[in-house]
């Protein structure tokens, strides 16, 4: 194939210089929607599911299983810690603040972790089996999604914030870490739905 | 900026002349490539593959229904996976994929850009593609899939159908984003390209509904896993085929049809020779028929009542809506057409016939949202059209009128994707022999519909078996033009890959800014862009040298 470059005769002018403006921001925000939807679906099965067993007069957990209302919440509180945590981290890289960037990122990584550890803690507290016979299996697929979801945030925010703090990223260019944090508030806003769906509707 | 922001074949445009060809040549060229042409071609090519396997499914299924009596041509294990693979292999192994090759490759090219957002993710979605594909059509060929009898072959399909729907997700991505954040200055949203918008479009359509699609298969998966077949949904693998089906109803079908109409809107005022008319009405009318056709609210559900959304307001509403932007389209397009003067290429036709086919199967989308229309069943056989082949009828006219807008398409671009142009006599044949056996595939599948045939592997219809039976003739018939076409225009695609005319930059005298770059377009894809000022630069900077004094 030939690949010679000949320019059009109509061509007036040489191209503007292409920007790139948004384009990590405008995928990630994409993909949050996407994961979120993943997991937003499951939900509506596991409620629909739980519903009708409900409704039949059967229990929705197995017997002997209590699902517990504290680890749920505190998972919900740690979340929205971090929300603040997280847009800390965005202004402190805005304004090359990286001593507050440091911190701010540190703090995150431990929320996110503690988010973690609270929904394991959560899976050995309810000791409850894996069987898609009842709703087990799709609670554990629902909030599994959503540990899943997480754990893709927190790697998205911690290469964001180790490339900004390895001098990559300037405060003109924070953008990318403002797309890592979309992703993680649209990853809370999920849990959101999840708390009051698989927790406080129990 | 990142590290992921850069292409690793793209070079910003400058005064300068981009690179030449890239050094590597041959398999190495198209394995390590970023380059979104050689990443489009990639699934270009793996879906026209995908599309002959899928049509001898569709054949087989076809000449099985000649003879209603019995299984007589594949085995009774054979009829329902070969009825799955044809629809899931030609709407997510040969029709989407072929869209988002199409997008891939010359989305940037009509935004101005030297390149498309994240060409490694994209370059990594269309080998997940290749590979998940390839599972897919193991996991059938062992006994799986749905309506498959090999418990290890149906969670391999659930896999691997996943996989390609991630893939295709990252791709819808790509170039969802190339839109919204790379066009070159002076296109602004409105300015942008009716193909480019309908891949927006359509992008953000399929990221809203590919996700529900991938998390519904991985229930699937969970439930055929640990559910012991009798999971959460009661059906476990057999339930599998309505779990991915309603992608294949109205209103999810549709979206199928989104880039279709960009690319009539992009061909059109071409071989019309003047402006597109009202382009900004064209891009509102795309966007209606997109929100429209989202249909991942019309699932089956886990509940008692999974079809609770059937003649439901919403459903109805929306089966009557989505003809109205589809008619103002069509409005403007004659319109377009009766400002202009008209050249008859092969583009055009392919175009034409898609129009055409769209609107019928949007009509009958529409007709089979009335609650009260039933099968002409005598008794208590009685039905409404949902669920009978009147159903995949409607999917059946989308889709390959989709089919045909983007084999037109490719007709319309080989210029940029092979650097040669197609024979246009035998391009026009294959427009015209396409057209016919869609039209006899389909006509017939509504009729059938109509008299009770039910949409299902092995249709048992309790009434008008004769007239049905002829009708299936009839629809085998097509099926066969249908093969014949796309075999003639997968032919003409290879051999004009190697022997085509050499064409100019601008064979068409094309309006968007794809045309004003070489054929095929270097790495980096322009050396110097025309002023925008409209969404038809070309076209502008043309009547602007033809007004100029001499």
């Amino acid at each position: 194939m030939s690949a010679a470059v000949t320019v059009s005769p109509l061509i007036t002018a040489p191209p503007a210089p292409v920007r790139r403006p948004r384009v990590l921001l405008v995928a990630a925000a994409f993909g949050a929607v996407a994961s979120g939807l993943v997991v937003l679906t499951m939900l509506g099965a596991y409620l629909q599911v739980r519903g009708d067993r409900l409704a039949d007069g059967v229990p929705a957990l197995p017997e002997g299983v209590v699902l517990p209302l504290t680890p749920g919440n505190m998972g919900l509180l740690t979340l929205a810690m971090s929300v603040i945590t997280v847009a800390w981290l965005v202004h402190s890289l805005r304004h090359d603040d990286r001593t507050h960037a440091y911190l701010a990122l540190g703090l995150t990584i431990l929320l996110g972790v503690a988010f973690l550890n609270v929904t394991a803690y959560l899976y050995q507290q309810m000791a409850m089996p894996f069987t898609m016979t009842g709703t087990s299996g799709l609670l554990y697929a629902v909030t599994g999604a959503h540990l899943v979801m997480v754990f893709v945030a927190l790697v998205f925010l911690v290469v964001m914030g180790f490339q900004a703090l390895g001098g990559q990223l300037t405060g003109r260019d924070a953008e990318s870490m403002s797309a890592a944090a979309l992703y993680w508030y649209v990853t809370v806003a999920v849990y959101v739905a999840v708390w009051y769906g698989v927790y406080i509707t129990k | 900026m990142t590290v992921t922001e850069v292409a690793p074949a793209a070079v910003t445009a400058s005064s300068e002349p981009p690179a030449a060809t890239p050094a590597t040549s041959g398999p190495a060229a198209v394995l390590g490539s970023g380059d979104h042409k050689v990443v489009g071609r990639l699934w270009i090519v793996a879906a026209l593959a995908h599309l002959l396997l899928a049509g001898v499914a569709a054949l087989l299924v076809a000449a099985e229904r000649i003879d209603l009596s019995g299984v007589d041509i594949v085995g009774d294990d054979w009829v329902g996976p070969l009825f799955a693979y044809r629809s899931i292999a030609g709407a997510f192994l040969f029709l989407l994929p072929l869209t988002i090759g199409v997008a891939t490759a010359i989305v940037p090219l009509q935004v101005g850009s030297p390149t498309l957002a994240f060409p490694r993710a994209a370059s990594a979605a269309a080998w997940a593609y290749l590979l998940g594909g390839g599972l897919v059509i193991a996991s059938f060929a062992i006994g799986g899939g749905p309506f498959g009898t090999d418990r290890d072959g149906v969670r391999l399909f659930v896999v691997a159908f996943a996989l390609v729907l991630v893939a295709q997700v990252v791709a819808w991505i790509c170039i969802a984003t190339t839109v919204i954040s790379l066009r070159v200055p002076g296109l602004s949203l409105v300015r942008t390209p009716l193909f480019s918008w309908s891949a927006l479009v359509a992008g953000t359509v399929w990221v809203l509904v590919l996700p529900v699609l991938a998390a519904v298969t991985v229930l699937a998966y969970l439930d055929i896993r640990y559910g012991g077949g009798g999971g959460f949904f009661g059906g476990g693998q057999d339930a599998l085929y309505a779990r991915i089906a309603w992608a294949f109803g109205t209103p999810a079908v549709y979206a199928f049809a989104i880039p279709a109409l960009g690319l009539i809107g992009s061909i059109l005022p071409v071989f019309a020779q003047t402006r597109h008319q009202q382009h900004r009405v064209a891009q509102g009318l795309i966007g209606a028929f997109g929100a429209l056709s989202v249909g991942a609210w019309a699932l089956p559900g886990y509940g008692a009542d999974a079809y609770a959304w059937l003649y439901g307001g919403p459903w109805v509403v929306v089966s009557f809506a989505i003809v109205l932007p589809l008619l103002g389209l069509l409005g403007l397009w004659a319109l377009t057409v009766a400002k202009g003067k008209v050249v008859l290429g092969s583009p055009l036709l392919f175009a034409l016939a898609a129009a055409v086919m769209l609107l019928v199967g949007v009509l009958a989308g529409a007709v089979q949202a009335i609650e009260p229309l039933e099968t002409l069943v005598d008794g208590d056989g009685a039905t409404s059209l949902y669920g009978t082949t009147w159903s995949s009828s409607v999917a059946g006219y989308v889709v390959l009128a989709a089919a045909i807008a983007l084999l037109g398409a490719l007709a319309y671009w080989a210029p940029k994707l092979l650097g040669r142009t197609l024979p246009e006599a035998g391009a026009r044949i294959t427009a015209l022999v396409l057209l016919a056996g869609t039209v006899l595939w389909a006509f017939p599948e509504l009729i059938a519909g109509l008299m009770g045939q039910p949409a299902s592997p092995l249709p048992d219809p309790t009434d008008n078996v004769s007239t049905i039976e002829a009708l299936n003739i009839a629809t085998l018939i097509g099926g066969v033009l249908l093969a014949v076409g796309a075999v003639g225009f997968v032919a003409l695609f290879v051999t004009a890959s190697r022997r085509g005319e050499l064409p100019g930059d601008d064979p068409w005298n094309g309006h968007t800014l794809e045309w004003a770059t070489s054929s095929p377009p270097p790495a980096g894809n322009f050396a110097s862009l025309p002023e925008i000022t409209s969404e038809a630069p070309l076209y502008d900077a043309r009547h602007r040298s033809e007004e100029a004094p001499v």
